[in-house]
């Protein structure tokens, strides 16, 4: 530790901490611009300059490393000169254009130029002109007026994401931010340049002339996206969110945000938003809707037995609201019948569940089915942010394509679609078939062995065995889980059980609060929601009840939700969006949504964090308690909520531990055929969101460029019929070398090509659109 | 005039020296030699610290104790020889690689020796076409006849020369600037520490020498320390070549022992002034430095004697300056040349840089108003002494020299609202 004096004050730092940061530790403010934590020291601005005793000179304090017995003057004669004269430069050329800036209000050279700048300015010469409303992409736009070429915006996408897409252009005077190539920013984390802009140079086009900083509220929230649940700044005006910012946690994260939860608050005012309810077809107002529902329920109850009502809970919700339903369930109906809406059917123990935290230490990740950049983006950073401090960082993606990218390079094990389980069990066997878990693991694999895409079969052992060392032998391995295949819970249980080190999971699957909706009671294992769909089909549910969840869209296979929901003699839909198939709904009730109502999602960690309210719900959308209070009250149930921060603590029911995992049949699919690979990703499915219309990929699906060649769809892509052996879909596909031949990755949730009509891992014939007719 | 034996500037004597058989035929290669079969590196490192030779690209940090600071820790080492002369006023690296090429090279090769670098560079500024082309055929001969590449003269030492021509950036002349640029990114300063030394091209242990410096290298090692002290002072020991510009009758490159007095460089080596015109101050080391002033023509040309007389040797870029030149021109001029050159990463010299020149031009275009000159000296104390690199504080020199040494005719720019010498500058601002 070094010990050192500022402003008379004395602290103790590590070695190597910069003067700035070690000011910020005894609240002693020192202004920065160019200086950022996460991006490390520049020099740039020049505003934090401090003079140091027996230097000759004052110095930048974010440049400048802390050393034992160091004096520091923040303030005085010199440093308030010094500051002076740089916000003067700073000035010089910066338009004066304040009242019409959307920064105007909680802007640093507006903040620092009240308090170090001089109170009037002396520039006499004409001001340099650059771009002013230049769009770097379709959600930010560049003033390179206003900016301060401090540098922050270029850095971080070129250093921290990786993703090389800002540059400095021109020099002296005439620097500029630009975008390289002059071709629009299309990282999908480019939107934290907004937040990290400390002047009104890039700003959001969304949220553009939408208010000024005093007519807001703005409160912590958290975004409903993914399962991240990273921690936003949610800006409310006059009852709509129009804003949202990434919230950095001191010692946590530097509130990084992805653009789709940077952007995607629009769903709350799009058209077709519920506004009110609809019975049988026929529009209603929410309050006769709930009359009438009401009335169901209780006769229902009363002619079939509590246990004809069925629940499901899915979407955005709350832990509160998940709590709210199932306390409804049972204490009011009285059934157990209580489920949650999923898309896949894998479940993680919570005490395999890792941190963010482990992320941090970890010498090796595994991407077990999915690209984290794809399903859970800011995962992604945080991955980046440990591979910048430890190089050595292993990254291995085992998926149906391959799962690594450039920004975060490591080795892939492609395997056949759906044998991800198997293959690393097969690993293991390799690697550690002695160990008992893996005895029990492997009792029905056999001799089995796979065959890995670009890996010569007599190499596979060795491929396997080295992926079984790293799986076994790392020092902290963290396992990002996409949760497609519930047979891995298996396999996680036995690397844990084998290694000795830490291991730790983190679930990149949705529905993005469903620990939240665990803690809250409701059953996450997908054969829960298999067991109340079966009741469905059966006839022993007559009513069922479906919160946020959009069934149809969502459960794996449409074919079978779409025949549960017509078994059903009534089935009611509260959420904010119509569901898809509604034909099959005879009461759809508005709800309040994200922003509206104040409450908990717990993320991928297991961490609960409070969301606030800046919005209110529009038109007759109402909160889940509204509808559940009204309900018990027909069923002359007494139902008192209590609006306690604490949780409700109830954990899913533990189940054997290690279990065999099924061994993979022979591989049969013609030469002209693929296999269905699906993907979460998270700009398709979930909350709808004009602003983000154009990210939303425009040829989702992806096949092998040799498959596309032959499909005759071109570099950009083009439109597929995918036959399976029920159904059909239209696919828009485009070719992505990273998906080798014989399948389609797709990702769920797409209204226009819903793979669940076609299932996952389904062997499909594809044909160009264009030879339907001919055919 | 007094002109003894030239080492560094043979080619003024020697006609085709760039040609390798020339090169040769006069005791070329012979210093590699000596240098392969007399010295182990380290011992190499300790003549030329013992040499005192000074670094001649204008900061005068002693070579020797340069090439000591690289760590010895297997990773592997560069040299760069830095070419990218471009102060106003200095020309000397151009005619060293332009007409004797192999001394670079050959010194180069004997520094690597020295500093155990396995591969160097030339960053060449891009306007030296001529001298790019000389050093690719001059490398291309090297190569030839077995000076480079691999078991050099049966050795044991291998070197690879590179040469990058870099795209006109005046900032990409300071070391880790060159480095950038080398490296593929934006020229702008690096953050120091680490230094070069440390970690310095891709990060590796890097020494960074100018033209000068490295050519240096073959005289020292065929003649020895000792001999290299036999010139200059104690101090400032050896040779320096002076770029001499200005209504001189016969400006050129000159080398000097070192200490030899400023009148005589002028009036001696470059034939004294044109038309017998009197001088009004002389910039000695290139436009970054302070002027010198009439009364001071007897300086010594020595780092710690120009030092003293409040400026500084520098580059070595001597600009002479005669009494029909308006200072606020000068002043103006150089400062323009500062103002495109800033890099823009730091706020005081791209922005002080451009209101400064803006108002300097505007005070020699008559437009002056009372407390300009304030201002510039204000503005020059918020510039000096807080800006990133040294670009910035070069800026001031001749500027706020010109302000002290001269207030009176900035002075009457103002009073007079026009250029008392008659001279205008057109008034010019980047967006113009």
């Amino acid at each position: 530790m070094i010990r050192l004096t500022i402003d008379d004050q004395q602290i103790s730092v590590p070695e190597g901490t910069l003067v700035a940061d070690a000011a910020a530790k005894l609240g002693i403010e020192i202004p920065v611009y160019c200086y950022h934590q996460a991006l490390g020291p520049l020099g740039a601005c020049r505003i934090c300059l401090v003079q140091v005793e027996k230097m000759p000179k004052l110095v930048t304090a974010c440049t400048t490393a802390v050393q034992e017995g160091m004096v520091v003057h923040t303030r005085g004669a010199l440093v308030d000169k010094g500051r002076q004269g740089v916000l003067e430069f700073l000035l010089i050329n910066h338009p004066l254009d304040c009242p019409v800036c959307d920064k105007g209000g909680e802007c640093f050279l507006q903040d620092y130029a009240f308090s170090y700048g001089a109170s009037a300015g002396r520039y006499d010469e004409p001001k340099i002109h650059k771009l002013k409303d230049a769009p770097i992409n379709e959600f930010i736009i560049l003033d390179q007026e206003r900016c301060v070429l401090c540098q922050r915006c270029v850095r971080f996408m070129g250093e921290y994401v990786g993703e090389e897409q800002l540059m400095l252009e021109g020099r002296g005077v005439q620097t500029v931010v630009a975008t390289v190539d002059h071709q629009p920013v299309v990282s999908p984390f480019a939107g934290n340049v907004i937040d990290l802009c400390p002047v009104g140079a890039l700003l959001s086009r969304p949220y553009r002339y939408k208010a000024r900083p005093w007519n807001l509220e703005r409160v912590e929230s958290v975004c409903p996206h993914c399962p991240v649940g990273c921690t936003t700044l949610a800006t409310g005006r006059d009852g709509h969110v129009v804003r949202v910012e990434g919230r950095p946690e001191a010692d946590r994260h530097w509130g990084w945000l992805c653009d789709r939860g940077r952007f995607g608050y629009d769903f709350a005012y799009l058209p077709d938003r519920l506004l009110a309810a609809t019975v049988e077809g026929e529009e209603r107002s929410a309050a006769e809707a709930q009359r009438t529902v009401g009335g169901w329920i209780a006769q229902a109850v009363a002619s079939h037995g509590p246990e004809s009502v069925a629940i499901l809970v899915g979407g955005q919700h709350t832990v509160q609201e998940a709590n709210q339903i199932a306390r409804f369930a049972r204490e009011v109906i009285g059934t157990e019948r209580v489920a949650m809406v999923r898309s896949t059917r894998g479940y993680l123990p919570s005490a395999l569940n890792g941190t963010f935290e482990d992320i941090e230490r970890a010498d090796t990740v595994v991407y077990l089915g999915g690209d984290p950049y794809e399903s859970v983006p800011v995962v992604h950073l945080k991955l980046r942010d440990r591979y910048r401090q430890f190089p050595d960082l292993k990254v291995i993606g085992i998926g149906s394509w391959v799962l690594t990218r450039s920004t975060l390079p490591g080795q892939d094990v492609v395997v056949e679609p759906g044998q991800e389980v198997a293959v690393l069990a097969a690993a293991l066997k390799i690697a550690a078939g002695e160990q008992e878990a893996v005895k029990v693991l492997t009792a029905n694999l056999g001799d089995w062995r796979p065959s890995l895409t670009g890996v010569d079969p007599a190499a596979v052992e060795d491929r396997l065995r080295e992926l079984g060392q790293s799986l076994l032998g790392s020092e902290h391995l963290v396992l990002l889980w996409d949760g497609k295949d519930a047979e891995m819970e298996s396999v996680l249980h036995a690397i844990k059980t084998v290694r000795e080190e830490r291991s730790a999971v983190l679930p990149m699957f949705g529905p993005a609060n469903w620990r939240g909706f665990e803690q809250a009671g409701i059953d996450p294992h997908f054969d829960r929601l298999d067991s109340v769909l079966d009741d469905c089909i059966a006839g022993r549910v007559t009513t069922l009840l479906v919160f946020g969840g959009d069934l149809l869209r969502e459960y794996p296979d449409r074919r079978r939700a779409e025949e549960a929901l017509a078994a059903v003699e009534r089935v009611v839909q509260e959420g904010c969006f119509a569901p898809e198939g509604q034909e099959h709904y005879h009461a759809i009730v508005p709800g309040a949504g994200w922003g509206e109502v104040v409450g908990s999602y717990v993320n991928l960690e297991g961490r609960p964090q409070t969301a606030g309210a800046p919005a209110t719900p529009p038109g007759q959308a109402r909160p889940v308690r509204t509808y559940l209070l009204a309900w018990a009250h027909a069923l002359k149930k007494n139902l008192v909520f209590e609006d306690e921060g604490r949780l409700p603590g109830m954990a899913a029911a533990a189940r054997a531990a290690v279990a065999p995992v099924t061994r993979p049949g022979d591989l049969a699919r013609g030469d002209d055929e693929l296999v269905m690979v699906g993907n979460t990703e998270v700009m398709e499915g979930g909350l709808p969101s004009e602003y983000l219309a154009s990210r939303v990929a425009e040829y989702p699906g992806r096949v092998s460029p040799q498959d596309a060649l032959r499909l005759e769809i071109g570099q950009q892509g083009g439109r597929l019929v995918v036959e399976g052996s029920d159904d059909t879909i239209m696919v828009n596909a485009a070719p992505d070398p990273r998906v080798p031949g014989g399948r389609m990755v797709l990702p769920y949730g797409i209204q226009e090509s819903p793979l669940n009509r076609i299932g996952e891992g389904a062997t499909v014939k594809v044909y160009r659109r264009e030879e339907v007719g001919a055919r | 005039m007094s002109q003894a034996r030239r080492y560094l500037l043979r080619n003024q004597d020697i006609p085709d020296i760039d040609r390798i058989e020339v090169y040769e035929a006069n005791q070329g290669y012979q210093a590699l030699r000596q240098a392969f079969n007399q010295y182990e590196p380290a011992a190499l490192v300790e003549m030329v610290k013992a040499s005192g030779l000074r670094g001649r690209g204008g900061a005068g940090f002693p070579t020797g104790v340069k090439w000591s600071f690289l760590p010895d820790d297997g990773r592997p080492r560069y040299l760069v020889v830095n070419s990218d002369e471009a102060e106003p006023g200095t020309f000397k690296d151009r005619e060293l690689i332009e007409h004797n090429p192999h001394q670079l090279i050959e010194g180069m090769i004997i520094s690597s020796y020295a500093t155990r670098a396995r591969e160097a560079y030339i960053y060449c500024r891009g306007e030296f076409r001529r001298g790019a082309e000389q050093l690719r055929r001059a490398v291309a001969e090297a190569y030839r006849h077995g000076y480079l590449g691999e078991n050099i003269l049966d050795s044991g030492f291998s070197l690879d020369i590179k040469i990058y021509r870099g795209a006109g950036a005046y900032i990409c002349g300071e070391e880790s600037a060159l480095l950038e640029s080398l490296e593929g990114e934006r020229g702008n300063p690096r953050l120091k520490p680490p230094f070069p030394a440390v970690a310095g091209l891709y990060g590796m242990p890097t020494v960074v020498n100018n033209v000068e410096t490295i050519c240096n290298l073959p005289p020292l090692v065929l003649n020895g320390a000792e001999w290299y002290r036999t010139m200059g002072t104690e101090k400032s020991p050896g040779l320096k070549i002076m770029s001499v510009s200005g209504p001189v009758n016969r400006p050129g490159n000159y080398e000097i022992p070192l200490a030899t007095r400023l009148r005589v460089l002028i009036d001696e080596y470059a034939g004294g002034m044109r038309d017998q015109r009197g001088i009004k101050a002389v910039i000695p080391g290139g436009s970054s430095v302070p002027v010198l002033t009439a009364d001071q023509l007897d300086t010594p040309l020595d780092y710690e004697s120009v030092l003293a007389a409040g400026s500084m040797l520098g580059s070595g870029g001597c600009i002479v300056i005669d009494e029909r030149t308006c200072m606020v021109g000068v002043a103006a001029r150089l400062l323009k040349f500062y103002r495109e050159e800033s890099c823009g990463k730091c706020t005081p010299c791209r922005e002080g840089t451009y209101w400064m020149t803006d108002v300097l031009n505007r005070i020699e275009a008559g437009e002056g108003k009372p407390g300009d000159l304030e201002l510039i000296a204000d503005m020059a104390d918020n510039i000096g002494g807080k800006v990133f690199c040294p670009l910035g504080d070069a800026a001031l020199g001749v500027v706020v020299s010109a302000m002290k040494h001269f207030a009176d005719e900035f002075e009457a720019h103002i009073k007079e609202h026009a250029c008392p010498m008659g001279a205008r500058l057109y008034y010019d601002t980047v967006n113009h």
